[in-house]
């Protein structure tokens, strides 16, 4: 089955060099044109051409004036979501415990700074002339939006224009957001600052100097932040029938200080990335870099969570001696049975533990003896990976990493197996916690990190060879892929709870992590498949002519290949998977949709108020979406995949 | 290491001492058409046998079942003492011990030259990292390569990469050295570097089977020569016999449009 079918994938190992580094020859220099030139050719070439220009151009002048005015219309009570800031992202969270929330937000903004210090120093950042052209842009945009915004005013019910006490005609939108004159300074300013650039850049020489993109990032979020200390961005009250700039209330006066806070941590992050690069930090703080984003999302869900009130006791005399049990026994096994020397008593202890796994299920079954049930499934954590344990045995280097491996998931695994049974005490309107974008963000992470190794096992599964598998694997993805979505996340929530067995529940967002997690898993193992089916059956050949065993060829010579083929459709396949999180908001949860669609619409002060809460939720999603898809791209460039 | 009893007999009886390559009346069908046909032949220590033949008379079907990348059917085949059976410990035993060098090279794209000649050695081998990495240096020197060593396959010419391939093969100390057209896939100006190598290795006393359309090798360097037709071995005998002398009608005519 591992004829090569991808024209992308094959021909790998014959001529193209693998990592992409093969200098790409020097680009001859494009002679620049003159603005003039650049229209004629691109613009107004033929007649044809010229007329198309003209007609698409006037099209998408009207898009954008309706698009403007539907956005910037007096009517629109944006107000409905600068007042709501905090709901739309993390609903009713307890506004003493908010300190988690920072907690997390500064755990994230430090691990982001180390990153980009530490790795993408070197980027090349943005050419001063380009930068000055898209600040004149910028400006020209804003002048044209004022340009095409149509003069409206603000009416009652009954269509009566509104005007206040001095008879001049009310304009809700402008009074909060400064007048049109303050639009049309700020396009001047960026047209400005543009122009200026351009000119005293003089030559083109000095224009292809570049700005570092990281360095303009965090002087723009520089800028954003200093601005909600002149600006009080967010939170109005409502009182009488207007909206009241309440000082001490809004939005930016009580995050102005947390985000200043972060402001500085991502400088010192970045700058801590940049020193250690320096001083030539190599792999092994790359490795714990990695290894910290992967286990961030565990440890600050617990922050965001977890009961301040947590049952020390029981953790001290349970939960830890017991994690410490299976890494430290579970070490000493492997550490055994990955010795090249075990020979036929590494498969006697191997096919024993198995036994004893799978004996604590069937005693469940019959409930001969109790036992706690992430001790059945730390035996059979250890028992597959004692199945496995010959594969990797080697040198002594090799096998004290493979046993770092092994303390790593039952550290992961046992912390998970405990926080989800430690129910929360932090009171809370809702049976969630927590709601709005937080949410969001939740669910799609988790269901990444579950999904992406479901996936790939279940992709192995189904081209493995023992038919059991096949037949599983095979099963499980056709059903899911068969079944829509929202029937899935239904069932999760609603009919999964009647599955569960007596004294276990599961939270409304553990059950719709779950069913994103299948449904994900299922598109992810076809991508993966495509990957393996792309490996050239040479691949193979050569693997076992050099005596390597089954696992062996699968983990080092065909996911590594496989896994760099799927890399874009496995990206785009998280993008989506982030998108359909909006679906929370049919199973009950308060989401970021539910808020804008049902939540801010109910509230007195803005009833039935919904474009902008939903045209907010788009922004939102749209820029995060975005910013995966373009990082994706980056990652694809580097890896070479697609240019090959 | 152990070898089962059964085996041990099957050794007895069918292979001397220094038999590396026994096989016995090898079938093998893909489907009805029979790719093999009652092959019968011993290879010794130290020997080189290049195997001639027409397309499709099933050389490369013959030399792949040696290692087990294709199953034979019926009949046995012994491979240095030990029989090759659907028991999983003597096929992994055989493959540690023969080496092959593919007329596609199958080097793996995603590894450097280094990693590419050490994984095996350091995998199935067991061998300590730093030990493998001074062996892969080495063999790459023998190799005439030495430069290469951090490069990616895809960064070399195909000579370079089939020389990667052999010393990726000897990486695992092999005692047999299998060769499919280990130069087809080449141009003109490489393949003298490659059967350089393959030649000095002959030298050195390696076991050989290469199967080849380099007629030039044959006469140098084999010990004899083996004609294939139809999955049936032909004819047998020295080089200087063969090319000379042939006995039968279709090696007469194999050789009259090949040379
Ligand atoms: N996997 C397979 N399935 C079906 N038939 C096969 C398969 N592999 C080989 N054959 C057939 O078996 C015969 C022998 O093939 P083999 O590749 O051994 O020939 P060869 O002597 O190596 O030829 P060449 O010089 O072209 O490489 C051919 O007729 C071929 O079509
Ligand atoms: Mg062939």
């Amino acid at each position: 089955m591992g004829l090569p079918m991808d024209p992308v994938a094959a021909n790998v190992d014959a001529v193209e060099p693998w990592a992409g580094e093969a200098e790409p020859a020097q680009k001859p220099e494009e002679p620049s044109l003159s603005a003039r030139q650049w229209v004629r050719q691109n613009l107004f070439s033929t007649p044809f051409n010229s007329v198309l220009t003209v007609v698409f151009g006037l099209f998408s002048l009207l898009v954008a004036r309706g698009l403007l005015n539907f956005t910037f219309s007096e009517e629109r009570e944006w107000d409905a979501v600068r007042t709501n800031l905090r709901l739309l992202f993390t609903h009713a969270y307890p506004e003493e415990q908010y300190i988690r929330i920072w907690v997390c937000v500064g755990t994230i903004v430090v691990l982001a700074g180390l990153s980009v210090g530490l790795l993408a120093g070197r980027g090349r950042g943005v050419s001063m002339k380009k930068l000055s052209l898209n600040l004149i842009g910028v400006g020209s945009a804003v002048a044209l939006g004022v340009v095409l915004r149509e003069p409206s005013v603000l009416k009652d019910a009954d269509g009566e224009v509104l005007r206040d006490d001095d008879g001049v005609l009310r304009e809700s939108f402008a009074a909060a957001m400064a007048d049109r004159w303050a639009w049309w300074l700020a396009a001047a300013v960026l047209v400005g600052a543009g122009a200026a650039l351009w000119h005293l850049l003089g030559d083109e020489r000095r224009r292809k100097t570049f700005v570092p993109s990281v360095e303009m990032f965090v002087a723009l979020v520089g800028l954003l932040v200093a601005s909600a200390w002149v600006y009080p961005w967010g939170h109005y009250a409502f009182a009488d029938g207007e909206f009241i700039a309440e000082p001490g209330r809004t939005v930016a006066m009580t995050t102005k200080l947390p985000w200043t806070v972060m402001w500085v941590l991502l400088i010192a992050a970045i700058a801590t990335g940049r020193q250690l690069r320096r001083a030539g930090a190599g792999g092994g703080v790359r490795v714990a870099l990695n290894l910290a984003w992967l286990l961030s999302p565990f440890v600050l869900y617990w922050v965001v969570l977890r009961d301040p009130a947590l049952d020390w006791g029981r953790v001290a005399t349970v939960d830890i001696p017991l994690a410490v049990l299976f890494a430290v026994g579970g070490a000493a096994v492997l550490w055994l049975l990955t010795d090249p020397r075990i020979g036929e008593l590494g498969r006697i202890i191997a096919t024993g533990l198995v036994g004893v796994a799978a004996f604590n299920w069937v005693a469940a079954f019959f409930g001969w003896y109790s036992m706690l049930q992430k001790v059945r499934l730390s035996f059979l954590l250890l028992a597959l990976a004692a199945l496995l344990a010959h594969n990797f045995a080697g040198e002594r280097a090799q096998r004290l990493r493979l046993l770092g491996g092994w303390a790593a998931v039952t550290a992961v695994f046992h912390y998970m197996a405990t926080i989800m049974n430690t129910p929360s005490t932090v009171e809370t309107p809702t049976e969630a916690l927590i709601g709005g974008f937080a949410v969001t963000v939740i669910v799609a992470v988790f269901t990444l990190l579950f999904s992406f190794p479901l996936g790939v096992l279940l992709a192995l599964a189904r081209t493995s060879k023992l038919p059991i598998f096949r037949v599983l694997a095979t099963s499980f993805i056709e059903v899911i892929r068969g079944v829509p979505l929202i029937t899935i996340l239904i069932f999760c929530a609603v009919i999964l709870k009647l599955f569960l067995p007596d004294g276990m529940s599961i939270s409304l967002i553990a059950a719709a992590t779950l069913g994103y997690t299948f449904f994900s898993a299922a598109y992810l193992a076809e991508n993966v498949r495509g990957g393996l089916q792309s490996i050239r059956r040479g691949q193979f050949e050569a693997s076992d002519a050099v005596g390597l065993t089954g696992v062996q060829r699968t983990v080092f010579i065909v996911l590594p290949q496989a896994l760099r083929v799927s890399i874009p459709p496995l990206v785009g396949q998280m993008i989506a998977t982030f998108k359909e999180t909006s679906l929370l908001a049919i199973i009950g949860i308060f989401d970021l949709l539910r808020m804008a669609n049902s939540v801010i619409p109910a509230q007195t002060q803005f009833l039935g108020v919904k474009r902008e809460g939903l045209l907010f939720v788009c922004l939102v999603y749209w820029i995060f979406a975005y910013s995966m898809s373009k990082h994706s791209q980056r990652l694809e460039k580097k890896l070479g995949v697609g240019e090959r | 290491m152990s070898v089962s009893d059964a085996t041990t007999a099957v050794t007895a009886e069918l292979a001397a001492r220094d038999d590396m390559i026994v096989c016995e009346g090898v079938n093998k069908w893909f489907g009805d058409f029979q790719a093999l046909d009652g092959i019968s032949a011993v290879i010794k220590e130290r020997e080189v046998v290049v195997v001639l033949g027409p397309s499709g008379s099933g050389k490369s079907t013959w030399i792949r079942c040696i290692n087990r990348l294709e199953v034979h059917q019926e009949g046995r085949i012994v491979v240095d003492g030990v029989e090759l059976t659907n028991d999983l410990r003597n096929i992994e035993k055989i493959r540690s011990e023969v080496g092959m060098v593919f007329q596609q090279f199958n080097l793996f794209p995603h590894l450097t030259v280094l990693d590419n000649i050490t994984l095996a050695p350091i995998w199935v081998r067991k061998k300590p990292k730093r030990e493998t990495e001074e062996l892969a240096r080495s063999l790459l020197e023998r190799v005439g390569i030495p430069e290469q060593a951090e490069k990616y396959p895809g960064q070399l010419s195909g000579g370079q990469q089939q020389r990667v391939a052999i010393a990726r093969a000897l990486a695992m100390e092999p005692r047999i050295m299998l060769f499919d057209e280990p130069t087809s896939a080449l141009d003109p100006e490489m393949i003298k570097e490659v059967l350089d190598v393959m030649k000095e290795l002959a030298t050195s006393g390696m076991t050989m089977m290469v199967v080849t359309h380099e007629m030039g090798f044959a006469r140098e360097v084999a010990d004899r020569v083996i004609f294939m037709e139809d999955g049936q071995i032909v004819e047998t005998g020295t080089p200087e016999h063969f090319f000379t002398s042939p006995e039968e009608e279709r090696t007469r005519l194999f050789l009259s449009q090949i040379l």
